[in-house]
């Protein structure tokens, strides 16, 4: 295996790995939405303008969860095709190899080899493109999870001004605001890097 | 790769080996072709690494579309990890191979070839007019394990059972059987597990009429070496690894 395919397999399985950091980070923020309800809830209307802040929270912690199953399950399929791509490429070189040898050394049949060389090309050429095609796709998935992770940051900032404004409730408002903002700096930097590590892929 | 008829009649046997571009630490092994006039059965294909000479060998004697038949005696990689490039270079073949380890030879890729189980109690593959008997030879070394008679070319092909390990540069037939013995005895005291399973194979073809044993690995026998072989093997211990 050349140290080109051995990076695009690390690529491909990387995204898994921090896509299910994204997960857990995505559930955490879930669970913030729901306790920063019931702050606001028992702030009444102190913390009137915190308590529609809580639904976009909840609901852009929802989408992300279903963005990030997605592209989880098309991760899988684009490693997969990777195994695929592999072989193809073994396959195509393997058999370069036999018909040079085959006519190197005046093999009677070597010409029948010809066609399989040549469709083994073929097939190796189309899962390359279909792997671009497939990694461009991911590419443009992941852009909408960094979306949502700019959302809830401008949701953090958001919440930290009603949360000056809740009295009491202030500190545990303001905690609220700090667990999304970091939740959206974790999420942001994990699927940069996905990103990055798929980016030399894609189709240009 | 070294290439060595065996038998010519209506039909015949190539034995191939020796394998002088083979990487150092990878074992040689014996592959091997029956041909008709239409069709080709590559027995014991071979390891990956192998695949590329190997198919350049066969081609002196097939075309790629007349290759319609692949035989594995077992499991191991050595005798068929090349399955997944021979899947993608033939259109139209059969791999037969036990039943027993379907599961596990189709991860080295099997998707175009047909995959034939062979019972526990064997069978028989027809190649145009020639019938060749598919013979149980199970704990030889692998738990379900087939060898392959020709009673016309009256060649046995035994798979691991008469293997040696031997330097590239090694004759293709055992030419002193008693300085041989030596080359085989380690590997069939430790590979064989059991001396019960090694009696019903030896019960089972003193029967045949063999002119040729073809091992995977080493040397083959012929004419009374034949005879040595099973009378040495029948008196050997196996199983020496426990």
């Amino acid at each position: 295996m050349n140290s080109q395919t051995k990076s695009q397999f690390i690529a491909v399985a990387s995204i898994t790995s921090e896509l299910s950091a994204v997960m857990v980070v995505a559930k955490e923020i879930s669970l913030a939405a729901a306790n920063a309800k019931a702050i606001a809830f028992r702030a009444g209307d102190k913390a009137k303008g915190f308590q529609p802040i809580t639904d976009f929270i909840n609901e852009l912690a929802k989408e992300t969860i279903e963005l990030v199953t997605k592209i989880n399950v098309y991760a899988i399929l684009l490693y997969r095709l990777t195994v695929d791509e592999y072989r193809r490429t073994a396959a195509y070189n393997r058999f370069e190899q036999a018909l040079k040898l085959a006519n190197t050394n005046g093999a009677r049949y070597a010409d029948s080899m010809l066609d399989p060389t040549a469709h083994a090309k073929t097939v190796m050429q189309d899962c390359q493109r279909q792997f671009k095609r497939d990694v461009t796709q991911l590419l443009g998935q992941l852009e909408a999870v960094m979306h949502h992770a700019r959302a809830a940051r401008v949701i953090a900032a958001n919440s930290r001004i009603e949360a000056s404004q809740a009295g009491e409730y202030l500190q545990s408002l303001q905690a609220v605001a700090e667990s999304v903002d970091k939740a959206a700096h974790t999420i942001h930097d994990n699927v940069q890097r996905c990103r990055i590590a798929l980016s030399i892929y894609r189709n240009s | 790769m070294k290439m060595t008829k065996i038998y010519e009649g209506a039909h015949q046997w190539v034995m191939f080996g020796r394998d002088e571009n083979k990487p150092d630490n990878i074992i040689d092994s014996n592959q091997y072709i029956v041909r008709t006039a239409n069709k080709c059965l590559l027995l014991e294909p071979g390891g990956t690494e192998l695949f590329a000479p190997m198919m350049a060998a066969v081609l002196h004697h097939a075309p790629v579309e007349q290759i319609t038949d692949l035989f594995a005696s077992h499991q191991d990689p050595d005798v068929i990890s090349s399955l997944g490039l021979w899947d993608q270079a033939l259109s139209n073949a059969k791999l037969h191979a036990p039943a027993l380890w379907e599961g596990y030879i189709r991860h080295f890729g099997c998707e175009s070839i047909e995959y034939v189980p062979i019972p526990d109690n064997g069978e028989t593959i027809k190649l145009e007019s020639v019938e060749l008997q598919i013979i149980p030879a199970h704990y030889l070394h692998s738990p379900c394990n087939f060898h392959v008679y020709d009673p016309q070319a009256k060649i046995l092909m035994t798979g691991s059972v008469g293997s040696a390990w031997e330097s590239a540069g090694a004759p293709v037939f055992v030419e002193r059987f008693d300085t041989h013995v030596e080359k085989m005895r380690y590997y069939h005291q430790r590979w064989m597990p059991s001396n019960q399973a090694k009696r019903a194979w030896i019960d089972r073809v003193r029967n045949l009429d063999i002119d040729i044993i073809a091992p995977q690995h080493g040397r083959m026998f012929k004419g009374d070496d034949v005879k040595r072989f099973l009378d040495w093997f029948d008196a050997l211990q196996v199983g020496t690894g426990i």
